[in-house]
């Protein structure tokens, strides 16, 4: 669907980093590459009705990590940039960002004209206070640890933002997207009841407005009639309705009832093919499916362990089992990064199955009797049940008999935050930058989380040297170098990148599928007479 | 008994007789339950698959003979050990009186209190899910009916002159409770288990279909209606025979209380 | 009379009182807390964990949070959400009316369907009608409701192409909508729940029928119109009424999974989304309403049976 430029984007950073060129233009006038292209033909009003699978606990971009708050709140919320289905970050409340030579200092001129869903308008005294709020560890955001790399905010006037790091950090535009980078009016947090206002009105300066959102039930949101992209958005609302399982999702569709939906499960796709009247979009997403090793764990602990399940595990076979095959089978980065950012999968170790090496190493480990194995699968996702009894006969054959238990998401996050894993199957998703995939997840404690208890040197060396480094060629070779160590080491098995499949009913319009599965499309669509 | 509570009884006892060999032997029935086909996944039901084949192409009808063992397993583990608990409390309870009959009565009511899968929910979410767990959770349910049912009893026996009669003789109260009042006891806290049973197979399956049942591949009814929720419109055969088979089970429970009820 | 009152009102703050520190300590000995289901997979900075953990008081004494939790309560404040921020009581309320009138419309279509059926059956004892009635209500009674729903949900798409709307639409919003929303619902819970009251019926309706009144008033030679319409109904509505407590407290139980399946979101839907997200103080109040109603609804069944009938009468 999109293909990522590593030209293009050489071009961009690669000169502001080095000549420290004046200003660059990053983008022009109201016509912005942003969203998906604007339809001059496009009908204005209507409301468009989405089925949802996963229903946001909250709407608040600051204190909620969830991917399906933020598949909502980007149409409510904006930050500096935004994420590009390219892999690269592109201004979105900025106008242009130019970096130091040193890499150090961030200068960002605001787009003017911006006004938040309070009325008031936007100025970089808003900006500074989103920021300083998120990266300030006590006010508790999920965000603060990607905010980290940043040591002062200075807004010089109203419409400059000058961020300057610590550290060199090549993936500061891409932390300024949609997720966690959100502008809200300064002093939000300081008004009593501030985070439950958030789930009543909306604050951000984004698209569309929130109107209603009554837990358990829906989300309605608004036409913001003050946004500052002229004459957009084309519809006048948009309702998102938490389905409560897949068929129920299908059947909306079917029925004409629901406009849009992403399928939670890819293979349903299968069961709308004669529906007449429906079209059926497939995309790589930025999610990941995987078997995750925790280092700490029992015969975990033995790299040779961990080899010897990946060089047991046939990924295409988990992958027909658990989504019907549509997906795409993963080396170690992301189906949508794959090719920009992706070791080539023939130089990875272990991605293909070889069970008398497998064997061999087993015995080698001492476990040449085999021993049994506890497989943690989370209530909920779907895919994991499936993936799971295919995964235990598969390693039977090398005598590995697995015990599947299951637990709850909370428990399971519990387990996660105090680095507990295991040896669990995981769902995950990315902004499109690698630095933002791997340093959190892998990077040993203090600066990462390592939740895996990889516990390895060479790889924080290279993490925090991808994110210091600016060049993408130079950047691209640190983060293969990266993944051929994860292929070695085996901290995780990266399954399968299930296909973001859209559904949407043939009245709706110039709707384009974000690969992070985020309702940004929604912005330029609009709905035929 | 008239003749219909006759037939009735029959009947009853006839399936539960049926659903306790297929539980205990089931391979005399159905092939393995977990022959993975993707090839033949979502097929309707036919010659070859009675009750079609779900989406990794299992046997429905494999699964739902070797799910009898599980379902009805945990169930009745369950329910016994809910008898066990709720009743040794309850006769001891209703036996002795005083303050730990108030603490125990008033412990059971408040468990009562609760609309029982979220009583359910919440002890499995804690215990985590699994089939021993599962007992606990359902085990704790039932319990304090169980007591209130065995306190009752106990209650009227203790009254009675043959009790006063083993007093008079000397007799300690633990004896007089374990050697005259238990046995007395015992026959309701029997019956009782028979009532509760499709009460309790319910509550499983509930949680089985919550995703709090037994985890994969072991078959289990509830569980296999969990698994079928996605193919509503696409495989419902998937949810109907499942279903059916947990109907048939409570039926054949009803059937049998109602004919011991009638007896006794 | 009063003291028995009392006593009994006495028994049921004890039990309510129990029941939610109960809850209380057992949410909170499952792992994990609404900290994680925020944080997500971007956890890791213990700094933001803890401030998070501080600003929702889990970083106090469970016992400091209980009495804190029930001094508000005490006072008629429930708190807030956790997840959404907004006032527990408003939440709980609107999922309650939700509730409470799948409930309603359940319980008279049970009595409408069921007792006419019971009474039917118990009048024409061993023909044909009560063996139909018999076996209607055994396999309803048999069938898990969740199941009964989802047969419903397939059967109505599959023969009419027919499936619920898709947003659920309080009574006082959309009216026709509304009855869209709770019609398989109610169907699947009032089959249940006719069954048992026909079950009842006939039970109540035998009873009456062996009784020397009536047997007289048919030996008198009076219509069996007249036999039936005065002196067996009459007989058989007082316990049927104190029967429909129990089935409403049923009812508010049983609509957990069922409410899970259609999407409505009432009280047993609340339940068990505070119960995985761990906002507790939503899970602690939609509780301690469930509880409350279901030890007041019993505390009028017996009520209202000492006023109907005086033998119960400081029993």
């Amino acid at each position: 669907m999109w293909t990522p430029s590593i030209t293009r984007r050489a071009a961009l950073l690669g000169t502001a980093g080095l000549l420290a060129a004046p200003a660059l233009p990053l983008a022009q006038g109201a016509a912005l590459d942003i969203y998906g292209p604007a339809d001059p033909q496009a009908r204005r009003g209507g409301t468009l009705t989405v089925a949802i699978a996963n229903e946001p606990p909250n709407l608040d971009p600051f204190h909620q990590a969830g991917d399906a708050r933020t598949a909502v709140t980007v149409l409510m919320y904006q930050g500096l940039m935004y994420e590009h289905p390219s892999g690269e970050a592109r201004p979105l409340l900025a106008e242009s960002m130019q970096i130091s030579p040193d890499g150090l200092t961030y200068t960002f001129r605001l787009r003017r004209n911006v006004t938040f869903h309070t009325g008031q308008p936007m100025s970089s005294a808003d900006v500074k206070y989103s920021y300083d709020y998120i990266r300030d560890a006590s006010n508790g955001s999920p965000g603060a640890a990607d905010f980290g790399a940043i040591a002062e905010i200075a807004t010089p006037d109203d419409h400059t933002v000058v961020i300057r790091l610590n550290r060199p950090n090549a993936s500061l535009p891409m932390t300024l997207t949609n997720r966690f980078g959100c502008v809200v009016p300064k002093d939000t947090f300081a008004a009593q009841n501030a985070r439950a206002r958030l789930s009543q009105q909306s604050v951000g300066t984004g698209p569309f407005r929130l109107a209603e959102f009554r837990p358990q039930s829906h989300i309605r949101m608004q036409r913001f009639p003050q946004y500052w992209e002229a004459g957009q958005p084309y519809l006048e609302a948009i309702l998102f309705s938490t389905q409560p399982n897949a068929a129920s999702l299908l059947q909306a569709l079917r029925n004409r009832r629901a406009d849009v939906a992403l399928l939670p499960r890819p293979q349903d796709a299968e069961q709308l093919r004669d529906v007449q009247g429906l079209n059926i979009g497939t995309a790589p997403s930025l999610r990941q499916n995987t078997l995750d090793l925790d280092g700490n764990f029992a015969q975990l602990r033995d790299v040779r362990v961990r080899q010897a399940i990946a060089l047991s595990i046939d990924k295409e076979a988990v992958m027909q089992a658990s989504i019907g095959g549509h997906g795409t089978v993963l080396g170690t980065t992301v189906a949508a990064m794959q090719e920009s950012w992706g070791a080539p999968l023939n130089e990875l170790a272990t991605q293909r199955p070889d069970l008398d090496r497998a064997r061999a190493l087993l015995a080698e480990a001492g476990h040449g009797g085999g021993f049994q194995l506890d497989l943690v699968s989370i209530i909920g996702f779907e895919w994991m049940d499936p993936a799971a009894v295919t995964i235990a006969q598969q390693l039977q054959r090398v005598g590995i008999r697995l015990n599947i238990q299951r637990v709850e998401l909370g428990v399971w996050l519990n387990a996660f935050r105090t680095r507990n894993m295991r040896f669990t199957f995981n769902d995950w998703g990315t902004q499109p930058d690698p630095h933002i995939l791997y340093y959190r997840h892998f990077r040993s404690p203090p600066q990462g989380a390592d939740f895996r208890n990889w516990n390895n040197a060479e790889a924080d060396r290279l993490l925090d040297q991808g994110m210091e480094t600016s060049d993408p060629a130079e950047r691209r070779r640190i983060y293969v170098q990266l993944q051929k160590l994860m292929s070695e080491t085996v901290p995780t098995i990266m399954l399968f990148s299930p296909n973001l499949v859209t559904v949407t009913q043939s009245r709706v319009r110039n709707y384009a599928q974000h690969p992070t599965g985020w309702w940004f499309g929604l912005a330029r669509s609009w709905i035929a007479a | 008994m008239n003749r219909r509570a006759r037939i009735e009884y029959g009947l009853g006892l006839g399936l539960a007789g049926l659903l306790l060999l297929v539980a205990i032997a089931p391979g005399l029935f159905a092939g393995a339950p977990d022959s993975v086909d993707i090839a033949r996944r979502l097929a309707p039901p036919s010659a070859a698959n009675w009750f079609g084949t779900d989406e990794t192409g299992r046997d429905v009808y494999a699964r739902v003979v070797h799910g009898a063992g599980t379902t009805l397993g945990i169930v009745g583990a369950a329910v016994l050990l809910a008898a066990l608990i709720g009743g040794v409390a309850g006769a001891v309870a209703g036996f002795f009186g005083r303050l730990g009959d108030m603490a125990l009565s008033r412990g059971a009511d408040a468990l009562l209190a609760f609309p029982p899968i979220i009583l359910g929910v919440v002890v499995a979410a804690t215990l985590g899910p699994g089939a021993v767990n599962l007992v606990l959770a359902l085990g704790i349910i039932y319990a304090p009916v169980f007591f209130r049912v065995a306190r009752a009893a106990a209650l009227g026996e203790g009254a009675r002159a043959y009790v006063e009669a083993a007093r008079a003789l000397g007799h300690g109260e633990w004896a007089v409770l374990l050697r005259h009042v238990g046995p007395n006891v015992l026959p309701t806290v029997l019956l009782q288990c028979v009532i509760l049973f499709p009460l309790a197979l319910q509550i499983q399956a509930a949680l089985g279909f919550l995703g709090l049942g037994v985890p994969p591949p072991t078959p289990d009814w509830g569980a296999s209606l969990q698994e079928s929720r996605n193919y509503m419109t696409a495989a419902p055969w998937l949810a109907i025979f499942p279903g059916l088979a947990l109907l048939v089970a409570a039926l054949a429970a009803m059937l049998l209380g109602r004919g011991l009820q009638a007896r006794a | 009379m009063l003291g028995a009152l009392a006593g009994r009102l006495g028994a049921a703050a004890a039990t309510a009182v129990l029941s939610t520190a109960a809850v209380f300590l057992l949410i909170r000995a499952v792992p994990g807390d609404v900290v994680g289901e925020m944080l997500g997979q971007s956890a890791g900075d213990q700094a933001a964990e803890a401030a998070l953990r501080a600003f929702f008081g889990l970083d106090r004494p469970l016992w400091q949070q209980y009495l804190g939790w029930a001094g508000d309560v005490l006072r008629g404040d429930l708190g807030d959400s956790w997840r959404q921020g907004l006032p527990v009581a408003g939440i709980v309320g609107e999922a309650f009316l939700v509730t409470l009138q799948i409930g309603l419309v359940t319980l008279a279509v049970a009595l409408l369907v069921g007792v006419p059926l019971g009474v039917v059956a118990g009048v024409r004892q061993g023909r044909w009608p009560d063996l139909v009635v018999e076996a209607f209500s055994l396999l309803a009674l048999s069938a898990p409701v969740f199941w009964t729903g989802m047969v419903l949900l397939i059967a109505a798409g599959a023969w009419l192409g027919w499936s619920p709307p898709l947003i659920y639409a309080g009574p006082g919003e959309n009216l026709s909508d509304n009855l869209e929303s709770i019609a398989l619902p109610v169907l699947a819970l009032a089959l249940l729940q006719a069954a048992a009251y026909a079950q009842f019926a006939r039970q109540q309706t035998a009873m009456v029928m062996r009784q020397d009144f009536i047997r007289a008033a048919i030996a008198r030679g009076l219509p069996a119109r007249l036999v039936y319409g005065r002196h067996l109904l009459r007989n058989v509505a007082i316990p049927l009424v104190t029967f429909a407590g129990v089935i409403l407290v049923q009812i508010l139980g049983g609509v957990v999974v069922v409410e899970t399946l259609f999407a409505i979101p009432g009280l047993g839907r609340t339940l068990l989304a505070a119960i995985q997200a761990r906002d507790y103080p939503v899970l602690q109040g939609a509780l301690l309403v469930a509880v409350l109603i279901a030890l007041l609804v019993n505390l009028l069944v017996d009520l209202l049976y000492a006023a109907i009938d005086p033998r119960v009468r400081g029993a």
